[in-house]
């Protein structure tokens, strides 16, 4: 009987009404032999999973509408073609104009800190240039100093670039899935170094495994082809001929001014195991960097950004791996005749200063870029 | 282990072919340390509490089988130490932040001390799980079980570990104590069912989930584009959910085990009791067995029916969350079953034919239904009201298109979720049976139209999943 209009479940054993699972195992047909009815379930299953494994090949003629517009990649050990965005000169036209005396890379921790007017103004009018871009990592970075700064032929005194905790070796960091189209900008035709290192990560059995599978069914180019489709299709409905530029104009609806300030966002972005330097800075793009940057007479600069302090104000919990990987980080980058400035438990970099996560807030930035001039000082002479 | 990574696959293959290799005791042993390695994966030390919570309830019901008179003292222990974890890992900054929050409305600063508590996954569903042993055991329903082994398995089984269904003593345990036979047939339909939760979960769940985030980000979203985003979380959490629970019983079914079914297309709810009826059954059906009924359930006056389903629906939002939205969720809820049980069924709909009336109350019950899902998204109180007073007087003509693409971006991810129901409505059955019949043309019929749904599936997986990977919803809790 059921208990006064709450919560009653359909007693058990009561007929399916949902893809379910058999209450019993499927009897023998009556005049076929008892082995043949012993292997038949075992053949079905064979050919149940056969057809599972075969049928995504369909996906291979998806994938050639697109064909015509795929390049092939610079980043060969993590896919082989599909559409690319094209390498931005203007960063390096920018760079050439401005002849900026100090650069800035880095992600939204560098883009929320640094106003480069406003530390311009504090350096005796001095240019600075900030190459911030969202969402990006070391991958991005790697490439933004080596195709934009080094390749600009611009002479900066220095080169700051803002990571968080352990990111400046982790390379595969924002590499994958959508993180590739911004760095599509920076990269060009062909990438050995950076593949390379990527090479080294993706020896790994997920990656191999994608990378098979990606290639044997066309399956990431066909997704991309669908996913397309379907994104285009409500948006026929609802703006007819002037689709395109609907979208266009829902995305920046969508842009970072428009959004809420979230406590957690983003806060995740650095969370994960802490590796040992030691060990993984070998397989990083960190070397390269100081390679590139002693090679065209630079000084480099690494800025580990404090992440958000604790509610009740004191700096962000380290744990003692991260101490420890903090440390040899500090001692190769000086070993290497380079700069490292750590943020973190700085008494001036305040939680007011924060807006969402990690992020410092807008109306702080003025205020971070004076603490951070007063802080590297000697950097700003 | 998560379901959707390579690690979960290594570790279900690897962990099932030496499973059929053993004989019945040593399975379950060999599958209670592959359910521990499968949750302390990550972090070993969340094993501890769940050692506990089974070495607990273990001592519990023996004692309460050696001393009868004593049971209610040890069932009181039991619940103490379940709830007592529950309620520290769950609740303890919620309630400090409470009390700060109502100390500083009135005036006063108070200083709490800052704890950095991780909320153990699985907590909420495993000791519930265990509860229902000794409780059954209690109850002299539940025989007291000597051997540890076995009730640790039916504890910690890692198929419905994390994210359930919460299954009963009386159902799990049997299961665990006899024989298992593997049969072909079964694992195919498991392997199926598995196929259809990933699915839910990498193709439709994850891509209305980006939509719903990315509303659920926005500082002022017009009223068009809140309601697409609330509607795509609509779909969003019943995809996830119900994937996690279709993923856990093909797995659990590839072992020998039957788990309860945990959604029954609640979409096609006519009604909030139906809906509950169809919703987290394994979660509804305990707190109705366990808090509902022991409150007095349907007893006594009007009055007191509409205070026990307010107060379990109060608990059952609570247990989602530490957090007002989710009080607030179970009492909205709450509130509709003990309304509409009040004003019965609508007259009106009497004069309209039987079909045309339940679309009506179908279509009626979801909009009601996503109300509530507002109230469970939104976990900031100041944006929650001001979500309540928008207006769609006061949208722009592009807000409206936005919301409008929204909606109907989501609605082309969800309609698999729709055929798949509206198949059950319209022919009450489900569109792959079980079972293809005795028949060799009916049954290779069967096995030709279920391979041809597996491969469609299949070939969606791999093309459609989302570029952006979500955890599963329930995790959270």
């Amino acid at each position: 009987m059921p208990i006064a209009g709450i919560v009653m479940a359909p007693p058990e054993g009561s007929p399916s009404i949902s893809v379910d699972i058999p209450t019993r195992p499927a009897l023998a047909v009556p005049g076929v032999t008892r082995r043949r009815a012993a292997r038949r379930p075992v053949i079905e299953l064979t050919a149940f999973v056969a057809i599972l494994v075969l049928s995504p090949l369909g996906l291979r003629l998806v994938g050639r509408r697109d064909a015509g517009q795929e390049q092939p990649s610079y980043l060969p050990a993590l896919e082989a073609t599909r559409p690319r965005l094209g390498f931005l000169a203007e960063p390096i036209e920018q760079l050439r104009y401005l002849q900026p005396a100090y650069v800035f890379i880095g992600d939204s921790m560098l883009g929320t800190r640094i106003d480069a007017a406003h530390l311009s103004t504090l350096i005796d009018d001095q240019p600075v240039a900030v190459l911030a871009h969202p969402a990006t990592g070391p991958a991005y970075w790697y490439l933004a100093l080596k195709n934009n700064v080094v390749a600009s032929g611009v002479k900066p005194k220095v080169v700051f670039v803002f990571f968080r905790d352990t990111q400046i070796t982790d390379p595969m960091f924002r590499l994958t899935e959508e993180y590739r189209w911004a760095v599509d900008h920076v990269a060009l035709n062909e990438e050995p170094i950076l593949n390379a290192v990527v090479a080294r990560h993706t020896q790994g059995p997920w990656f191999q495994l994608h990378g098979l599978v990606s290639r044997f069914y066309g399956a990431d180019r066909a997704g991309q082809s669908l996913d397309r489709t379907i994104r285009e299709l409500p948006a026929r409905m609802v703006a007819g001929g002037g689709a395109r530029r609907f979208v266009t104009d829902m995305n920046r609806l969508f842009n970072y001014e428009n959004l809420r300030p979230v406590a957690s966002a983003d806060i995740e972005a650095g969370a994960g195991p802490i590796p040992d330097f030691d060990a993984v800075v070998g397989d990083s793009l960190l070397p390269e960097m100081i390679r590139l940057v002693q090679a065209g007479g630079l000084k480099l600069c690494l800025v580990r950004v404090q992440r958000r302090p604790l509610p009740d104000g004191r700096p962000p919990r380290q744990s003692p791996e991260l101490r420890a990987y903090i440390r040899a980080l500090e001692r190769y980058v000086q070993a290497h005749g380079q700069v490292f400035r750590d943020d973190t438990g700085d008494p001036e970099m305040t939680l007011d200063m924060y807006e969402d996560g990690d992020h410092v807030a807008r109306g702080a930035r003025a205020r971070y870029s004076e603490i951070f001039r007063r802080r590297v000082a000697f950097l700003f002479p | 282990v998560t379901f959707h990574s390579l690690d979960f696959a290594c570790f279900f293959l690897v962990t099932l072919l030496v499973y059929w290799q053993l004989p019945h005791r040593a399975q379950n042993l060999f599958l209670l340390v592959a359910s521990y390695f499968f949750y302390g994966y990550v972090h070993p030390w969340f094993l501890i509490l769940l050692l506990a919570s089974t070495v607990v309830d273990y001592s519990a019901g023996v004692a309460m089988a050696r001393w009868p008179e004593r049971k209610r003292l040890l069932l009181g222990l039991s619940l103490a130490s379940n709830l007592g974890l529950l309620g520290f890992f769950k609740y303890f900054n919620f309630f400090l932040d409470s009390v700060a929050a109502v100390a500083a409305s009135a005036g006063v600063e108070l200083s709490r001390p800052v704890l950095a508590i991780v909320l153990p996954v699985g907590i909420s569903f495993y000791t519930f799980q265990s509860l229902t042993y000794t409780i059954g055991v209690y109850r002299g329903n539940v025989r007291a079980r000597t051997d540890f082994i076995d009730l640790a398995l039916f504890v910690g089984f890692f198929p419905p570990l994390v994210a359930g269904p919460i299954e009963r003593a009386g159902h799990l345990l049997p299961q665990v104590e006899e024989a298992r036979r593997f049969s072909w047939s079964w694992a195919r339909h498991s392997l199926f069912l598995m196929l259809w939760g990933f699915f839910k979960k990498l193709v439709i769940a994850d891509n209305v989930g980006v939509i719903a985030n990315k509303v659920f980000a926005l500082k002022d979203p017009g009223f068009e584009v809140l309601w697409a985003g609330v509607f795509a979380f609509g779909i969003q959490i019943y995809a996830d959910f119900s994937a996690y629970s279709d993923i856990a019983r093909g797995a659990a079914g590839w072992f020998g085990f039957r788990l309860m079914r945990n959604f029954d297309h609640p979409y096609l709810a006519a009604s909030p009791t139906e809906f509950w009826r169809r919703w987290h059954i394994s979660l509804s059906t305990w707190f109705r067995d366990y808090v509902y009924i022991p409150l007095g359930g349907s007893r006594g006056g009007r009055f007191a029916q509409a205070r026990n389903v307010m107060l379990t629906f109060l608990v059952s939002g609570l247990w989602h969350g530490a957090s007002w939205n989710f009080a607030l969720w179970g009492a909205y809820h709450g509130l509709l079953l003990a309304v509409s049980r009040a004003i019965g069924p609508v007259r009106g709909l009497a004069r309209v034919p039987p079909l045309l009336a339940r679309a009506v109350q179908v279509v009626g019950m979801f909009i009601l239904v996503n109300f509530g899902w507002l109230l469970f998204r939104e976990t900031d109180t100041a944006y929650l009201l001001r979500h309540l007073t928008r207006s769609p007087f006061d949208s722009t003509p592009f807000q409206r298109q936005t919301g409008l693409y929204l909606f109907l971006l989501a609605g082309i991810y969800s309609v698999p979720l729709w055929i798949h129901s509206g198949w059950v409505a319209w022919r009450g059955e489900a569109p792959v049976r079980a079972h293809g019949g005795s028949f060799p043309s009916r049954r290779i019929r069967t096995l030709a139209f279920q391979a041809a749904v597996a491969s469609l599936l299949v070939v969606s997986i791999l093309a459609l999943r989302s570029r952006t990977s979500l955890d599963f919803i329930y995790f959270q809790f």
